[in-house]
């Protein structure tokens, strides 16, 4: 019997200093990839971009710097230096130029960089201009949509900036096969296209790009062979010269040849995950479901006595701190989207077999374990709830979330697996699902990039441009001509329609906005290791791009989901159900931001005595869902650029994992009819708007549970936050657990998460943030560490609701 | 009609699992700590809270006369307003608000039937607080039918210091009866809740008698009971009854000073610190070896 997560272990020595030596380090800035990038690329300039692309990638993993650490026993570094964040050229060098100067100095996330580096990244950056992924997006933008994407309605850039990801490869597949068996599969697809020609010659470049890069992949992985070799020549410690020799040998096997060991088969995992995270620019490349596709391993090898408990949790813990050192920097703009730089490496455990038995095994006790013990952001663990989950199991994840870093998140099979089989996905892939980045979902190794991640679009700059005619105030253009004026309209039905009127063409504007974005990102910057990983482009010869995975649907996100809502319902109730406030009045005080005694009363008004959503209350609810729906109906006119080109799907559901986006979103938006001032944060996620929850958490169950789940696959994002009280003791434990069966089993929510840390602490974190360095907080469907959040973000969170008794 | 306060939900101590309490407006003792001092009005109380206050007027033009400012500060004269009604919509920062409004049982029922998926999965129900949930009028007898329609578990906090009938009607339709006993001596039960002793302790002989489940609730208050002698006396009487389930401790706190403010009252039951869980240790020793579960509550 697995020992429940308790915490009364503590981490190893080795393991501590890991933890200590990541935590101290500082984020710095490696320029070694984007260097060998820029010079792959001025070589071999008339390459079609596939091969590239693989010439970069086998130059950069054959030339960078490798290193490993002082007891380290997972192996595999990103860049030159722990924390040093690389840097990806091909996707945009613009902001890099202008902020240079400006890294260090960040209100959050700052990064270090000397003057040497910056004076190489202005050359690099030089031959760059004209030949970025930003620009060519741009390009490929209509002027209308350009302007949208400019005035901040729409936002994509971190799809232009970053590349794509948002995706889990086939870990299980590549786990049985081994590198050398992906390369006997390329071999032979190669076989069958037989003569190269016109129709089929990009294939032939692909399989081409394919081997460099999985070869690529395997020299990488006995560079380490020999570093660790090198290193036991030199090692006195008997036990870590022996260590160093079993990371050279498991570095040989797997190398090409499937892992033997559960330890083997961990630092596999690793090097992929690392590789494609040196390959692309894009975040939330997520692990799948690590429980299952391990276990076999763990378990062969417990019983054959080749490893211990303890030694496993030492190996994922070491695996985690790898997960960690992986750093990423991003233009400032998109950082405040993402605040935290969070990788959003995605853990998910527990759910259930393909025959919808509990799935919990040995693996995800340990998981859930070694997590809890780490307290780190990442990975970003997430558990499969389903109504037979192992109840142990279940209150071990309480005894976790407990502990106040946000983790584990729940996703819930009960209401997942059904909108995914009636998406189309066969019941065996459905029950397989994982989660991806935060809280979204996908078929690990099947599914194409971003399940959700494509473009923003703000929803209260639709909803005010519907009270404008069209107008949007923020950048005085008219991109859709509207209904009316708020002040002329005769009813709520009026408004209603206005809404609707401006959130179809949005919906549309957002959807095109996506199709320059993937055209730009399939032009130029396919990716080949990613690709390979995913089923089923080698057989289809196709980049996952190009249409290559088994399935392939997306979705944008939406921001502000709250405060739409709570702004219908205002409206209806005290403009035209009370006349309480006048329509020229509301107006007149939103355009001065309740500015004055006259507009503080109204907006007291509005925050009062209108219905908000959380309270479980129809009066405002069912407007959030006809509203909502609105734009959800529309979704099945879009497709991807992928139609046609072999996966199932091709098209978009809704979702709401809007990362820290709430923050940078609510800043270009005015005031509004729910009461929340201008450029203050619109509410996150699908959560309630921070402070108008008043009764408690089960009626923000009962609100959220009213929305139209089941088409929201792209996530249905529900932060709780609870005062450490409200779990104090097995009794509170329990009744936590008995509301999160009844909302997951009963009345079929989607996803929700904690955040258990007392506002006096996060307080006292702000004030003194060199004494809470380690501090870990839920900021949406990701942790990270308090103290590295911008000054707007620690407030938002903050202000976030704490639930008590 | 029944005159309720608040409905509050997720409410996890008073009671098994998730459960809704419906507090009840007006109260038949007068116990000096109370703290909830707005329930013991059984009509409308006009509560004001200065800090929530942008000096708008609104209360000012709808009172005709009986609210008005002086010296800077917002002057309610209470006694005059008589209805607060006029009152309970007029302040858009809800700084002044009336608490207690009269409702249907249908229209109680409805409100917490919205968490019957939690109490189902929890154990949970309802409880009936107050205020004296049995001072309230025939409408009860409605309610708590609904509810046992609904099969929601009904756990009902009182005083027992009504007459035996109001309570004996609804046995049937209570499953637990969360009863306050404060003191046995009759002269200090007078003094401190302006009640008789002699007709809460008959009313538990009565209830023990009619084979209901309770549970004995003591709050433990500086001053008035918090001595050996006292409390040890209330678990005597309490070895006594034949159908008791436990005996929950409840430790005094002030916490309710700022709330006396808002009504416009003193709090005049000063001068004592609140007792913490430790203090109360041997009186449940005491408890147990007389063969009473007991629990100390936050």
């Amino acid at each position: 019997m697995d020992i429940p997560v308790t915490g009364i272990r503590t981490l190893s020595p080795r393991i501590k200093a890991m933890r200590d030596r990541l935590l101290s380090s500082r984020s710095t800035i490696c320029t070694e990839r984007a260097r060998i990038y820029t010079m792959a690329y001025a070589e071999f300039d008339s390459y079609p971009v596939i091969l590239k692309r693989a010439h970069a990638l086998e130059q950069t993993l054959r030339e960078m710097t490798l290193f490993i650490d002082e007891g380290e026993l997972i192996v595999g570094n990103m860049s030159s230096k722990l924390r040093a964040a690389p840097i990806f050229p091909e996707y945009v060098t613009a902001w890099i130029i202008d902020e240079l100067d400006e890294f260090d100095k960040r209100p959050g996330d700052a990064f270090f960089v000397t003057e040497d580096q910056k004076a190489e990244l202005r050359e690099i950056c030089g031959w760059w201009k004209g030949r970025t992924l930003l620009e060519r997006g741009y390009s490929l933008m209509s002027q209308q949509i350009k302007e949208i994407h400019d005035a901040a309605i729409i936002r994509a850039e971190g799809n232009l900036t970053s590349g794509d990801a948002h995706i889990s490869v086939n870990f299980a597949r590549i786990l049985e096969k081994g590198l050398g068996g992906y390369l006997a599969e390329v071999a032979e697809y190669r076989k069958l296209l037989g003569e190269v020609n016109e129709q089929n010659h990009g294939r032939k470049d692909f399989y081409d790009a394919l081997e460099i890069g999985i070869r690529a992949m395997e020299s990488f992985i006995l560079r380490f062979e020999k570093l660790a070799a090198q290193l036991a020549g030199n090692e006195n410690d008997e036990q870590r010269r022996s260590e160093l020799l079993t990371i050279s040998s498991n570095c040989r096997n797997i190398s090409v040849n499937p892992p033997q060991s559960f330890y083997e088969a961990l630092q596999l995992t690793w090097f992929v995950q690392l590789c494609l995270q040196i390959e692309s620019n894009g975040h939330s490349v997520s692990l799948g479901r690590v429980d299952q596709y391990l276990c076999p391993f763990y378990r062969n090898d417990i019983s054959e006595g080749k490893i211990t408990r303890e030694f496993a949790l030492e190996l994922l813990e070491n695996t985690w701190i790898r997960l960690l050192s992986v750093n990423k920097i991003r233009s400032w703009s998109h950082t405040r989207f993402s605040a935290g730089g969070p990788l959003y490496q995605n853990v998910t455990i527990g759910g259930q077999t393909a025959d919808g038995r509990d799935a919990v095994n040995q693996l995800s006790y340990l998981i859930l374990e070694s997590v809890g013990m780490m307290k780190l952001t990442q990975p970003n663990l997430t558990v499969r709830f389903h109504r037979n989950i192992d109840p142990v199991f279940l209150r071990g994840c309480i005894d976790v979330i407990e502990k106040g870093f946000g983790m584990p998140a729940f996703n819930n099979d009960e209401i997942i697996i059904p909108s995914l089989i009636s998406l189309g996905v066969s019941r065996e892939d459905a029950y397989n699902y994982s989660a991806i980045g935060c809280i979204e979902v996908a078929v690990p190794g099947k599914w194409g990039y971003r399940c959700t991640g494509m473009s923003f679009l703000n929803f209260m700059r639709v909803f005010l441009a519907a009270m404008n005619n069209g107008l949007d105030t923020m950048s005085g253009k008219t991109f859709c001509p509207g209904t009316g004026n708020f002040r002329d309209f005769r009813s709520f039905g009026d408004m209603m329609e206005a809404w609707k009127h401006q959130v179809k063409f949005y919906a549309k504007a957002a959807a095109e906005t996506d199709t320059a974005v993937d055209t730009a990102l399939e032009e130029l910057v396919p990716d080949i290791l990613c690709s390979a990983f995913v089923d089923d482009c080698i057989r289809r010869g196709k980049t996952i791009k190009e249409g290559g995975s088994v399935y392939d649907f997306i979705s944008g996100l939406q921001v502000g989901i709250a405060n739409l809502g709570n702004s219908l319902a205002a409206v209806k109730k005290l403009v035209f159900e009370e006349s309480r406030i006048g329509r020229e009045e509301l107006m007149y005080h939103l355009g001065s931001n309740f500015e004055g005694i006259e507009g503080e009363k109204v907006r007291q008004l509005l925050l009062n005595y209108a219905p908000k959503y959380g309270n479980d209350d129809d009066d405002v609810d069912k407007l959030l869902v006809e509203a909502y729906n609105c734009f959800i109906d529309e979704l099945p006119k879009f497709r991807t650029t992928r139609a046609g080109r072999g996966p199932i799907g091709c098209a978009y559901y809704a979702g709401t994992s809007s990362i820290s986006a709430n923050v940078p979103s609510g800043a270009v938006v005015p005031a509004t009819p729910d009461g929340r001032k201008a450029f203050t944060p619109v509410a996150e996620g699908c959560s309630p708007t921070s402070g108008t929850d008043i009764l408690g958490p089960t009626a923000v169950f009962k609100s959220v549970a009213k929305l139209p789940t089941g088409k929201i696959c792209g996530g249905v994002l529900l932060n709780q936050k609870l005062s450490p009280s409200t779990i104090a003791g097995v009794e509170q434990k329990e009744k936590l657990i008995s509301i999160i069966r009844a909302f997951f089993e009963t009345l079929k929510g989607w996803h929700v998460q904690y955040n258990i840390v007392s506002r006096a602490i996060l307080l006292e974190a702000k004030k003194h943030p060199e004494e809470h360095r380690d501090l870990v907080v839920r900021v949406a469907g990701y942790s990270a560490f308090f103290t590295s959040l911008s000054p707007d973000t620690q407030d938002d969170i903050i202000a976030r609701t704490e639930q008590t008794l | 009609m029944l005159t309720v306060f608040n409905i509050q939900r997720f409410s996890l101590h008073d009671g098994n699992g998730v459960r809704t309490s419906i507090f009840f407006k007006g109260c038949p003792l007068r116990c000096l700590w109370c703290n909830n001092p707005e329930s013991i009005d059984p009509l409308p109380s006009v509560m004001f809270d200065e800090r929530l206050c942008n000096r708008f007027g609104e209360c000012i033009k709808a009172a005709d006369g009986r609210i008005y400012e002086a010296d800077g500060a917002l002057v309610i004269d209470r006694e005059k307003i008589g209805d607060p009604g006029q009152l309970m919509d007029v302040c858009p920062s809800k700084a002044l608000r009336v608490a207690g409004r009269e409702m249907s049982a249908a229209e109680i029922a409805a409100g917490v039937e919205k968490d019957l998926p939690f109490y189902d999965m929890s154990s949970g129900g309802v409880t009936l607080s107050g205020g004296e949930p049995f001072a309230q009028g025939e409408e009860l007898g409605e309610l708590l039918l609904l509810l046992r329609d609904k099969r929601i578990h009904v756990s009902a906090e009182t005083s027992l210091h009504v007459p035996w009938e109001k309570v004996s009607k609804y046995t049937s339709l209570v499953d637990m009866f969360l009863a306050d006993l404060k003191h046995t001596h009759p002269l200090k039960f007078a003094q401190y809740t302006g009640g008789d002793a002699g007709l809460v302790l008959e009313n538990f002989r009565k209830l023990d008698a009619s084979g209901s489940a309770f549970v004995i609730r003591v709050p433990v208050v500086p001053g008035f009971n918090h001595s050996e002698p006292e409390i040890f006396s209330i678990i005597d009487f309490a070895a006594g009854l034949e159908h008791l389930s436990e005996i929950h401790l409840i430790p005094y706190h002030s916490l309710a000073t700022e709330k006396y403010h808002m009504l416009g009252k003193a709090y005049t039951y000063k001068g004592f610190a609140d007792v913490s869980k430790q203090e109360l240790v041997a009186y449940a020793d005491y408890a147990s070896q007389m063969g009473i579960t007991t629990k100390i509550l936050n």
